[in-house]
C-alpha cells in the first residue's frame, strides 16, 4: 500500500491553502478558456509558462492540471449554449445539447455535462491513480530503442489517425519537426538551420511557437471570415433535478467512462474518437433512438463523460511514459522540462515522486472545484460568452503578445511570433491541424536523442531499434491501431452522416 | 480520407492550397540541401548532426508532394470549424492585413513608447479592426488594460515591462 499513503501525502499537501488556490486558479483560468471560443488549455498554458515560473514547480503544475481539466468542462458549456448551428457538428455535444437547450432544456443538458464530467472525470483519476505507478515500474526497464518505438508510435497517431487528411497531418508534424530541429545541436554542439543568427541559436522556443500557432494563427484566421453581430446565447431553462434526468443519465455516464478512459489512455484518436464512439453506443442502446438528434439527455452525458474520461487516460502514458498524446499534453511536458524534470518512469521513483502525487491529488480537488463552478455558477460563464468578438480577439492578440515577450523580453521574439502566427492561420485555412506541429516540435528532438544514444550503443546496427520485445511489440501495435482506426472512422463517418440526415429532417 | 466540401473552394482558395504544397516541398529541398552545410567533425555518435534533418527534410518533401496530388485529384483540405468563423461569407483579406499592421506597430513602438502605449495600441486597432465601434470605446478599454497589465506586472510579478517614454512615471516604470 506503498502507493496509497504517498497518494495520502499528495492530498495532505494539495490540501495545504496555498496549493487549494491555486488549484482554484486554474480550473477557473481553464473553465474561463474553455467557454470563450478562440482560445484552449493548450494556449493558455503556454501563455502562463512564462509567468509561472517564479513559482516552484508543484504549484504551478497544479495550475497547469486545472487548467487542462477545467478546459473539458467550459467547453460542453460553449457548445450547448452558443446558437451556432452546423459549425460546431464535429463536437458530438453540440448535436444534442444544443437541440436541448433550444427546446427549452438547457439546465438539463448543462447539468448532466458537468455531473457526467465529474463522475467520468473522478473515476479516471482513480483509474490513473491504481494504473500509473505499475506502468511506470514496468516503464523503467526501457531502453532508448522502447522510446523511440514508443515516440513513433505517438507521431503516427497525432499526426496520421487524428485529423481528416492524413497527409496534411503527417507535413504539419513535419513542419513541427523542422522548427524542433532549429538550434544548436545538443550532442555536437553544431548549429543547424540558425541562418547565422544568434537569437535562433538557441532554438525557438516553445511558448512562441505555441502562442504563434494557436492565439496569433486563430486570431488571424477568425478575423478572416467572422460571424458578424451580436452573439446569440441560448436562454438556459428548464429544470434538471428530475427523477427522469437521473435515470437517464447514470448510465451513459459510466458507459461513457468506460470507453473514453482506455482510448485516452492508448494513444489512438484522443477525446475526439471517444466521444463519437460513445455516441454511437449510446444511440444502439436507447429504448428512443428517435430522440437522437432532436434532444436526446443520453447523447449528452455519454460523450461528455467519454471526453473527460478520455483527458484523465492521456495522462497515464504523459506521466508515466513522458509520451503527448494531445498538443496540450505535449506542452504540459514543456513545461515539466522548463522545471528540469522530464517526465516518465523515473517521476514515480525519486525525489520528484511527492510532485507527482500532489498533482494525481489536486486532480480530484480540482474535479470537485469545476462541478461546483459548472453547475450552480453556470450563469457567470454564459456572461463571460456573450464578450463582444472585436474585444475578446483583440485581447488574445494582446496577451499573446505579453506572455512571448515575457519569455526573454526580447522584440526578435515577437518578430517570430507574427510569421509563425501568419503560418498558423494558412495552416488552419487550408486544413492542416495545429497539433501535430506541436507534438513534432516537442518530441522530435527528444526523439533524435533517443534515436543517436540507441545507435550509438549498437555502433551503427538499425537493428538495435527492433531488438527489444517491447519495441516489437510497439511497432506491433501501431500496426493494428492503424488498421482498427481506419475502421472506425469508416463507421465514424457513417455515423456522422446520419446524425446529419436526422438533422435535416427535424 | 480528404473529403471535397459540398461546393468546392474558390478558385483563390485553390490557388493557395497549391502554393502551400509546393512551400512544403520547398522547405524539404531547402533542409536537405541546408544539412549538407551543417559540419560534421569526427564525431563519436554513428548517427551525427545530420542524419536527423536529412529525415525531416525527406518526410517534407514527401508529404508535400501527397498533399499535391490530393489536391489535383480533387481533395481539398478541410477549413478549421470554430465557433466564431461563417464558413459562408468571403475571406476578409483586409481585417487580417489590418491585425498584421497593428502587430508589427507593436514590435516597432515597443521599445521606443514603452509597453504600456505599444500594447493600448495594438489592442484598440486589433478591436476596432473587427468591428468594435464607435472608435473610442477600444480606445478606452485598450488603455485601461494596458495601465492594470503594466502595474501587474511590475508590482504584482516583478517582472517590469518597458517603460518608454513614460520612464520614471511611479507605479509604471516598474
Amino acid at each position: 500500500m506503498g502507493n496509497f499513503g504517498a497518494l495520502l501525502d499528495g492530498f495532505a499537501t494539495a490540501a495545504q491553502p496555498e496549493y487549494l488556490l491555486y488549484a482554484f486558479i486554474g480550473v477557473t483560468l481553464g473553465t474561463l478558456v474553455g467557454v470563450l471560443p478562440g482560445i484552449g488549455p493548450a494556449m493558455t498554458v503556454a501563455l502562463l509558462l512564462p509567468l509561472t515560473l517564479s513559482l516552484e514547480p508543484t504549484a504551478s503544475l497544479i495550475i497547469f492540471a486545472g487548467i487542462y481539466y477545467g478546459g473539458m468542462y467550459g467547453g460542453s458549456t460553449t457548445s450547448i449554449l452558443l446558437n451556432t448551428p452546423g459549425e460546431s457538428a464535429s463536437i458530438i455535444t453540440a448535436v444534442e445539447g444544443n437541440k436541448m437547450a433550444r427546446a427549452g432544456r438547457g439546465a438539463a443538458a448543462l447539468a448532466t455535462a458537468a455531473i457526467g464530467s465529474f463522475v467520468a472525470g473522478t473515476i479516471a483519476t482513480v483509474l490513473l491513480t491504481l494504473l500509473a505507478p505499475s506502468i511506470a515500474e514496468l516503464a523503467v526497464k526501457l531502453g532508448p530503442a522502447d522510446y523511440v518505438a514508443l515516440m513513433v508510435v505517438a507521431f503516427t497517431t497525432v499526426a496520421a489517425l487524428l485529423g481528416s487528411s492524413m497527409s496534411r497531418g503527417l507535413a504539419s508534424l513535419a513542419l513541427g519537426l523542422f522548427v524542433g530541429l532549429i538550434g544548436t545541436d545538443t550532442l555536437t554542439g553544431q548549429a543547424r538551420f540558425t541562418f547565422g543568427s544568434a537569437t535562433l541559436g538557441d532554438g525557438i522556443d516553445v511558448v512562441i511557437v505555441v502562442v504563434g500557432v494557436f492565439a496569433i494563427g486563430e486570431a488571424f484566421y477568425v478575423a478572416s471570415r467572422l460571424r458578424h453581430g451580436p452573439v446569440h446565447v441560448v436562454p438556459v431553462g428548464g429544470r434538471w433535478n428530475t427523477a427522469d434526468f437521473w435515470k437517464r443519465s447514470w448510465k451513459p455516464w459510466l458507459r461513457g467512462t468506460a470507453i473514453g478512459f482506455p482510448i485516452g489512455t492508448i494513444p489512438a484518436g484522443g477525446a475526439d474518437v471517444s466521444t463519437f464512439l460513445s455516441y454511437a453506443a449510446e444511440k444502439k442502446l436507447s429504448k428512443r433512438p428517435e430522440e437522437f438528434g432532436k434532444g436526446a439527455i443520453e447523447g449528452v452525458a455519454g460523450p461528455e463523460a467519454a471526453n473527460n474520461a478520455a483527458a484523465a487516460g492521456v495522462l497515464v502514458p504523459l506521466l508515466t511514459l513522458g509520451l503527448p498524446t494531445s498538443a496540450t499534453a505535449a506542452i504540459i511536458i514543456a513545461a515539466f522540462q522548463s522545471y528540469g524534470i522530464n517526465p516518465g518512469p523515473m517521476l514515480f521513483q525519486g525525489e520528484n515522486s511527492a510532485l507527482v502525487w500532489a498533482l494525481i491529488a489536486s486532480l480530484y480537488i480540482g474535479n470537485v472545484m469545476l462541478l461546483v463552478l459548472n453547475l450552480p455558477l453556470v450563469k457567470i460563464w454564459v456572461k463571460v460568452l456573450q464578450i463582444p468578438r472585436p474585444y475578446l480577439y483583440a485581447g488574445i492578440l494582446l496577451f499573446g503578445a505579453l506572455g512571448t515577450y515575457a519569455v526573454n523580453f526580447i522584440v526578435d521574439d515577437l518578430v517570430i511570433l507574427l510569421i509563425i502566427g501568419v503560418i498558423g492561420f494558412f495552416m488552419r485555412r487550408h486544413g492542416y491541424p495545429i497539433a501535430p506541429a506541436v507534438v513534432g516540435l516537442i518530441l522530435g528532438p527528444m526523439a533524435e536523442e533517443q534515436l543517436r544514444r540507441t545507435l550509438q550503443i549498437s555502433q551503427g546496427d538499425l537493428g538495435a531499434l527492433v531488438a527489444s520485445p517491447f519495441a516489437i511489440i510497439a511497432y506491433g501495435l501501431l500496426l493494428l491501431v492503424v488498421v482498427g482506426t481506419l475502421v472506425l472512422r469508416f463507421r465514424g463517418n457513417r455515423v456522422a452522416s446520419t446524425s446529419e440526415a436526422a438533422d435535416s429532417n427535424s | 480520407m480528404d473529403t471535397p466540401p459540398p461546393d468546392g473552394p474558390g478558385a483563390a482558395k485553390k490557388i493557395g492550397e497549391y502554393v502551400f504544397g509546393v512551400l512544403v516541398v520547398a522547405l524539404g529541398i531547402f533542409t536537405i540541401v541546408d544539412t549538407g552545410t551543417i559540419s560534421v567533425r569526427n564525431s563519436a555518435n554513428a548517427l551525427g548532426p545530420r542524419a536527423f534533418p536529412y529525415a525531416v527534410g525527406a518526410l517534407l518533401v514527401a508529404t508535400g508532394v501527397a498533399v499535391l496530388i490530393a489536391t489535383v485529384r480533387g481533395r481539398f483540405g478541410e477549413e478549421e470549424e470554430s465557433e466564431d468563423v461563417d464558413a459562408n461569407v468571403k475571406t476578409d483579406w483586409l481585417t487580417v492585413l489590418k491585425l498584421v499592421v497593428f502587430l508589427v506597430a507593436h514590435i516597432l513602438l515597443l521599445d521606443v513608447l514603452g509597453w504600456m502605449i505599444a500594447a493600448a495600441i495594438l489592442f484598440a486597432g486589433a478591436a476596432w479592426s473587427l468591428g468594435a465601434r464607435p472608435w473610442w470605446k477600444p480606445a478606452v478599454v485598450g488603455v485601461v488594460l494596458a495601465v492594470v497589465v503594466q502595474i501587474a506586472f511590475g508590482a504584482g510579478l516583478g517582472l517590469s515591462l518597458p517603460a518608454g517614454i513614460l520612464e520614471g512615471v511611479p507605479l509604471i516604470d516598474g
